[in-house]
């Protein structure tokens, strides 16, 4: 394991090259990633860690296709994932990327089962839902058992404690089948025990082979992880 | 499909649209009652114009025209007209029970006026109704005399073999009233005619078998005044219920022949100027005008322009040229329809305004339902939702919910305007409010109808206008950056 921002020795499969992102809040600009540069190798777990408000989650956004760097580029698999034609943005955080928040953030109109499965249709549209909707449920459903959800499937996010709301949030990232799985604080908002049983998860995920960028600012948490990456003040700590 | 999920979803959970399903509901409700009970009214109107106009009418002025019997013979052989009828029409001033009020006098063949017009349908009195009068003022049996009672008995005997629609119909009283002609005045024509609150009028007020005198006013030929005016006594036969109040308080009728023979106007021998002895000759007696039944489903303009042609032929064969209108039951009376379609247009685009607000309530609505819905339109973007795709959903939303007001607004509209005379009783029976008083609105009834293609406008404008009240907030949530909306709290 090393805490470098870049692995010398494969090729990444997510990078950030020299990424600069700047909000306006009121008056004033704050600059925060000025000129990040960072990838993950295939099947690698890494941490990105840093203080509130050193840019981890912007990067995470970065990577994710949901917010746009002012300059600098993202690649996945050595493709730039910005400026493609319309609709590839939205293929690529559908199926290349599975996003988990801190705060869940499932639909709570939705059952469980439904939350996983909203994410699969949404790349497939209406009339391409009928030939994978099988599939995906059978998917689905294989995904919630294997994270202990197996009798909650008809239950909705407010009937689920907090670990339990992370472990669908899990399976609603998981169910197309992303290459890169992005977690922002996992275990920010469960209590420590749950906590270590996202970790958990997590950790078989990698077993199987699945790339992890995990947002934390829990050392212990990131301990976890092949790699750690720290963040202060929008630029990679040396 | 997401989008599908969503819609169905956010349609069952949430109070929300519930509000502006309502909102949708109510107007589109709104708008049927006003157009269905508009368009009752304006069909009540036409009903009642038509029947006093017949189809197509032959219209000359006061002083008439002649020759109207061969006019008639040919007008019956057209191949669409059904039937005519002569009309003489003249003013008077009527006297009944030592009242004086002017009122139009229309001379008729009942026979010819019940073919082209139904007549006899308007006749309001029928023996049932005064019995029905009497015994509803009678005491109760057991406190009556003998003597009273084999009174009350005669009377009903007697008024049960009356027939005031066939003495209507003749024109002509029982015998044993007296030796008059018969003359039917409009319901509301006696002085004491009033209605009841059902919007009823009680026989005990009629005129029925009481005497009615006119002061005529002949014309001469060139329509000046003839000297001094004519009187004539009738006896009232039964009184007539039109539809409309103008007509059923100002108009009598009575018998054509007698009408000509008080104005001068019927048929006689033609005279020598000079000599002053019979020529040999008869002159035509004159009438008005001719009423026209055309066939069922002609098409009442190419009647009236075949009718116009063969009255044009006919005259100047004769080479008479008085001043002759043919027209149909709507030209007759377009103003006055007109009127009342044009208020009809003007309150459905009133109350399409009013409902302008629905549009502006499912916008507040809809931008409350973005602005909770904040977090998730992030969540589906990180999923991979398009902005057209968050759009759609609010926009299928609308859409959603304009199709769910409208059935419902279709149903409750339907269900009032059905039931909308039930609905009043009701209300009357227990708060003592009446929004439609019989004795003010000459219809006993609020008329309503609903028009398929009306309804159908309504409820696709209902849906239209959920669907653009919902566009700016769709398009709002379209435009929500992801990451801001995933860090609104």
């Amino acid at each position: 394991m090393t805490d470098s921002p870049t692995p010398s020795n494969a090729k990444p499969q997510l990078a950030a090259r020299g990424v600069h992102k700047t909000y306006r809040m009121g008056d004033a600009d704050l600059h925060v990633l000025r000129g990040v540069d960072m990838s993950v190798r295939a099947g690698e777990w890494l941490a990105v860690l840093g203080a509130s408000g050193s840019g981890k989650s912007t990067l995470l956004h970065l990577l994710g296709g949901l917010d746009r760097p002012e300059k600098g580029d993202v690649e996945f698999e050595g493709q730039p994932v910005f400026g493609k034609p319309w609709g590839e943005l939205e293929r690529y955080r559908s199926l290349r990327v599975g996003f988990v928040f801190q705060f869940y953030h499932l639909l709570p109109e939705l059952s469980a089962l439904e939350n996983v499965l909203i994410s699969a249709m949404v790349p497939s549209g209406v009339f391409g839902w009928g030939k994978v909707k099988k599939d995906a449920r059978e998917r689905a459903t294989a995904l919630l058992q294997r994270l202990g959800l197996g009798e909650r499937f008809k239950h909705r996010p407010t009937r689920l404690s907090g670990g339990e709301r992370q472990r669908v949030a899990i399976a609603r990232a998981l169910i197309n089948r992303p290459a890169v799985l992005l977690a922002d604080e996992p275990t920010g908002n469960p209590d420590a025990e749950t906590g270590r049983q996202i970790i958990d998860v997590f950790r078989e995920l990698h077993r199987g082979g699945q790339t992890i960028v995990m947002v934390t600012h829990d050392r212990t948490v990131a301990a976890a992880a092949d790699r750690r990456l720290v963040l202060e003040a929008g630029r990679v700590k040396e | 499909m997401y989008k599908l999920l969503l819609i169905f979803k956010y349609l069952r959970r949430k109070l929300a649209p519930l509000f502006a399903a309502l909102a949708v509901t109510l107007c589109t409700a709104m708008v049927i009652i006003v157009i269905s009970v508009m368009g009752g009214f304006l069909e009540m109107m036409k009903g009642a114009a038509k029947r006093l106009t017949g189809d197509v009418i032959i219209r000359a002025d006061l002083t008439g025209f002649p020759d109207y019997k061969p006019m008639i013979e040919g007008l019956r052989k057209l191949p669409d007209v059904e039937a005519a009828t002569p009309l003489l029409r003249s003013f008077a001033l009527a006297k009944m029970a030592e009242r004086v009020s002017p009122v139009e006098v229309l001379g008729i063949e009942p026979a010819g006026l019940e073919a082209v017009t139904g007549f006899r349908d308007t006749l309001h009195w029928s023996a049932k109704d005064v019995l029905d009068d009497l015994q509803s003022r009678m005491p109760p049996m057991d406190t009556l005399s003998a003597a009273q009672k084999a009174r009350y008995e005669a009377a009903v005997k007697r008024i049960g073999e009356a027939d005031f629609r066939e003495y209507a119909m003749k024109l002509k009283p029982p015998s044993h009233w007296g030796d008059l002609p018969g003359a039917v005045p409009g319901i509301a024509v006696p002085p004491g005619a009033r209605r009841d609150s059902k919007g009823n009028y009680s026989f005990n007020n009629s005129s029925v078998s009481t005497k009615i005198t006119l002061t005529l006013m002949p014309l001469t030929r060139r329509g000046d005044v003839r000297g001094e005016p004519e009187y004539a006594d009738f006896f009232v036969v039964n009184e007539f219920k039109s539809g409309l109040y103008d007509i059923d308080a100002n108009r009598v009728y009575v018998p054509l022949e007698v009408l000509q023979a008080k104005l001068h106007m019927e048929a006689h021998a033609e005279r020598d100027p000079e000599t002053d002895k019979p020529t040999g000759k008869t002159i035509s007696g004159r009438v008005t005008e001719v009423m026209i039944r055309a066939k069922p489903g002609a098409d009442l303009h190419a009647v009236r322009e075949s009718v116009e042609k063969y009255v044009q032929e006919f005259l100047m064969q004769r080479h008479e040229f008085p001043l002759i209108a043919v027209e149909t039951w709507q030209e007759r009376h377009g103003t006055f329809l007109g009127a009342v379609e044009k208020e009809k247009g003007l309150l459905t685009v009133l109350f399409g305004i009013v409902s302008i607000v629905a549009v502006a309530m499912i916008a507040v609505i809809f931008y409350m339902i973005v602005l909770e819905k904040t977090r998730d339109i992030g969540v589906l973007r990180a999923l991979g939702a398009s902005r057209a795709g968050i759009m759609s959903i609010f926009l299928g939303y609308g859409l959603a919910i304009g199709i769910v007001g409208a059935a419902m607004g279709l149903g409750l509209a339907a269900s009032i305007v059905w039931n909308i005379n039930e609905i009043q009783d009701k209300l009357f029976e227990w708060f003592g409010f009446k929004m439609w008083d019989p004795s003010i609105y000459y219809f006993d009834k609020i008329p309503s109808r609903l028009d398929h293609t009306e309804v159908t406008v309504i409820a696709i404008l209902a849906v239209v206008s959920s669907v653009v009240g919902s566009a700016i907030p769709a398009f709002l949530a379209g435009r929500l950056d992801p990451v801001e909306a995933l860090r609104y709290e």
